[in-house]
């Protein structure tokens, strides 16, 4: 649906159907209770839950890093294959290897030449403004920058669905908006399927255009909310009436903390 | 004044008369530079016959093994008597440690070189002359003795380790030994072995010496006599019946079993003690021996300067 | 640097060598400590310089064993490590024979190196093998089990290949702690070697073992300086390959002045 809004768009994006999703972990016992929803392809979607309630499972099964108990999760593309990128809550960049030799290692690992890896890393590093730091190592960088560089590797392979999990976090306040207020550019300039766990309900309200709330262990869906924002999201939309707004009915739907529903 | 003199010796005397008695009973250390082996068995032998206890010495042999310094531990005073080779009396004199020797137990030097016979040889300068390795302790007199009377040597000098193991299995091989020991233990597993002795080729140091500081000597000067006495005693014995020695050694030193052991002490008796001798002459030494062998290390180059010769042995 | 910053650095290690050579000097000349049991200093050094050629050639002997021995174990450490490494059941049952190799008394197995090697290098080289292996089958088996897991989720995401996670990430990220395990075994493969020598012949080890016969202590401490040295040299060598390839990005390199 959102690709009508939006035509011509680089990337279309994946969809994701998911159907009484069930995952529990030994340590930790039922994880994800049955959940069932469902992503159309090019929808910003915050999935918004306590600390704990399982988000970041949910991600990894979206991710195929981990396989659900029972339920189904089916990831599709129109245009064929899947392609994810992952941007994870610390920056896990590769100390060993330049910030350039680190964005190129998705394509390293799909076989691309060198040559065409570090041009295609190059494009990205520059929509990320990271260019004059290409040949510098990752302990060179400020934390804000090594989250650019993760953004920057995630989208080299230009992914129809990107995957973070509260990326942003451990930066400070002035660097974590500028990061949102990229990120949603991003977004709206390539058009990819984006899931974007997070704890803060304005940052949710912020980012996406669609929020699912999970509940405390074992996760259940409490909430599937569009948010309705315009779609430049800029610094004063922080303090309109219309945010705040949101964020109050969100907050609303958001489970107490330390309370299982 | 005579009754402070009496007061006196009303305590000295019986705090002496303790000592002694204490003297008498704490053991006397007596340390063996190898395993108990019918090279020592005189001393064993005089300890199971009495010898030591009718002379009123409570004496304790312990063994020693591959790099026990004995040299050191007398000099040291962690024991007063030890056993050690004749050239370590000597090296330690020329470096001012004063340790004496007191008995000798071998007259002829048994070290020797022991080969396999199939390589056909006739005297050292032969397996000095052809290849293959031969293990002998590196630096020892005997060693660069050999090396300065065989110089160009073919043969290939390795580390001796002690045992036979390496002699068994390899064909090429031939290795330091006691002649009077290590070749039967071949000969048991069935690998006969030829040996030549270092002392035909002219090396000829007293062998198994006993030895003790000076300053211990000049301090104890009856229990050194005793002793000396006692171990005479004991090779007397031991030369003409070895077998209750023999029995208490096996025990000690599995390495070696009674067999072995008794044939041992049998092909040593001409090294200790020439046919004809009486038996008071035994393990007595003399000035001329020793002058050879002080002028044999200082041309070897293993010391600097010659020690007295007089300071390096008594004869009890 | 000014000349006291100089003095500030070098001072504080070099005095109590000092103190301590001053000591050892004075105690022997004045015959309070018999010098069989330790010799002066100046006899040390006399005998370093009288013997400077031999010595010279028997360091290099088992220098050269120890490189070889330290070189195979490399090669066999490492690799054992990463089968190791690859799987669960191969560590449980091959991790505790590898403990084998710290714990056998060397000493005693060298008679039977001798047997299967034959005297000289072959021997030594076996020895200084045997001695520094487990070091870096350790070092290097826990490197690589400790990847960080999101780099792994990473590689994993991309369905990289267990060939390409093996050689693009966990060796990179495991090599702090190979370099500390070469670093161990480097000073454990010179005494190996000379262990080696006692029984196999040649270099420092006969030199140590004939002075020892000799009642040379003086030539024992020489051979015993030296062979410390080369073990300086060896680790000296793992630091400065390790600052090569660590320099640029870990941390341990970066804050060491």
């Amino acid at each position: 649906m959102n690709s009508d809004l939006h035509p011509g768009r680089e990337h279309a994006g994946a969809a994701i159907r998911c159907a009484a999703l069930s995952r529990s972990f030994g340590g930790t016992g039922l994880v994800l209770d049955r959940l069932s929803f469902q992503v159309e392809p090019g929808e910003f979607v915050a999935l918004l839950g306590p600390s704990g309630s399982g988000k970041s499972s949910l991600l990894r099964l979206t991710a195929g890093l981990d396989n659900p108990d029972s339920g189904q999760l089916v990831v599709e593309a129109a245009s064929g294959a899947v392609l994810r990128g992952f941007v994870f809550q610390e920056a896990t960049l590769m100390p060993w290897r330049t910030v350039l030799r680190n964005t190129t290692l998705p394509l390293e690992l799909a076989g691309w030449a060198r040559v065409d890896a570090e041009s295609r890393a190059a494009e990205e590093l520059r929509r990320m403004r990271l260019t004059e730091f290409a040949a510098r190592y990752p302990h060179e960088l400020s934390g804000g920058m090594k989250m650019r560089a993760s953004v920057a590797r995630a989208l080299t392979t230009q992914p129809n669905l990107l995957l973070l999990d509260e990326p942003f976090a451990a930066l400070d306040e002035p660097t974590r908006h500028g990061l949102q207020m990229q990120l949603r550019e991003i977004w709206l300039a390539l058009g990819m399927t984006v899931l974007f766990v997070t704890h803060s309900v304005t940052e949710a309200v912020f980012l996406a255009d669609r929020i699912i709330v999970l509940s405390h262990r074992p996760a259940r869906l409490i909430l599937d909310h569009m948010v309705v924002l315009p779609e430049r999201r800029d610094a004063e939309l922080r303090t309109a009436l219309e945010y705040i707004d949101q964020v109050r009915r969100i907050a609303a739907a958001m489970p107490v903390s330390g309370e299982a529903s | 004044m005579n009754v402070l003199l009496l007061l006196l010796s009303l305590v000295v005397l019986p705090v002496a008369a303790q000592t002694a008695e204490l003297a008498k009973q704490t053991s006397i250390k007596f340390a063996l530079n190898w395993k108990a082996e019918p090279e020592f068995g005189g001393f064993y032998a005089a300890k199971l016959a009495g010898s030591f206890e009718k002379r009123g010495l409570n004496v304790e042999i312990t063994e020693g093994g591959a790099g026990t310094p004995v040299v050191q531990m007398v000099a040291n005073s962690k024991v007063p008597f030890g056993i050690a080779a004749a050239d370590e009396v000597v090296l330690s004199q020329a470096r001012g440690t004063d340790v004496v020797a007191l008995f000798a137990v071998y007259q002829t030097n048994p070290q020797g070189i022991m080969v396999h016979p199939q390589r056909g040889f006739k005297s050292l300068g032969d397996v000095f002359g052809a290849p293959g390795t031969l293990a002998i302790q590196s630096g020892a007199p005997y060693t660069l003795f050999l090396q300065a009377k065989f110089p160009g040597a073919k043969v290939k000098l390795v580390p001796y380790a002690g045992g036979i193991a390496q002699f068994l299995t390899d064909a090429n091989h031939s290795q330091q030994c006691f002649v009077t020991a290590e070749p039967l233990l071949a000969k048991k597993k069935n690998q006969p072995a030829q040996s030549f002795l270092i002392a035909d080729a002219g090396f000829n140091p007293y062998g198994t010496v006993l030895i003790a500081r000076r300053r211990y000597l000049e301090q104890n000067p009856k229990q050194a006599r005793d002793l000396v006495d006692a171990i005479r005693d004991g090779w007397s014995d031991y030369l003409r019946a070895p077998e209750a020695a023999n029995a208490w050694m096996v025990k000690l030193n599995p390495a070696m079993d009674s067999e072995t052991m008794k044939e041992s002490a049998e092909v040593q008796k001409p090294f200790i003690l020439a046919a004809n001798t009486p038996s008071k002459e035994l393990g007595k030494m003399s000035t001329v021996r020793w002058t050879s062998l002080v002028n044999q290390l200082s041309d070897l180059k293993l010391i600097k300067k010659k020690p007295a010769v007089e300071k390096l042995f008594h004869n009890f | 640097m000014t000349l006291n910053a100089r003095l500030a650095s070098w001072l504080p290690p070099l005095l109590p060598l000092i103190v301590s050579l001053g000591a050892a000097e004075i105690a022997v000349r004045l015959a309070w400590v018999p010098s069989y049991l330790v010799p002066a200093p100046s006899e040390v050094l006399q005998s370093l310089l009288d013997d400077r050629s031999e010595l010279a050639l028997a360091a290099w002997a088992t220098l050269s064993s120890a490189l070889a021995g330290l070189a195979l174990s490399f090669l066999a450490g490492t690799f054992f490590a990463i089968v190791l490494s690859s799987s669960d059941l191969a560590r449980r049952a091959f991790y505790p024979y590898a403990v084998f190799f710290q714990t056998v008394p060397i000493i005693s197995i060298a008679p039977l190196l001798v047997i299967w090697f034959g005297f000289g290098q072959p021997t030594v080289i076996a020895s200084a093998t045997i001695v520094s292996v487990f070091p870096i089958i350790a070092s290097t088996l826990l490197g690589l089990k400790s990847t960080e897991p999101a780099l792994l989720d990473l590689f994993k995401l991309y369905t990289a290949s267990s060939g390409q996670t093996l050689w693009m990430l966990k060796i990179p990220f495991a090599l702090p702690q190979i370099f500390s395990g070469l670093r161990i075994a480097s000073g454990l493969a010179v005494v190996g070697a000379i262990v080696g020598e006692f029984i196999g012949g040649g270099g420092l080890g006969s030199v140590v073992d004939g002075a020892r016969t000799q009642q040379r202590i003086d030539r024992v401490f020489a051979a015993v300086l030296i062979s410390s040295l080369l073990g300086v040299v060896l680790v000296g060598a793992v630091n400065f390959i390790s600052a090569l390839s660590l320099g640029s990005w870990h941390s341990s390199e970066r804050n060491s002045s």
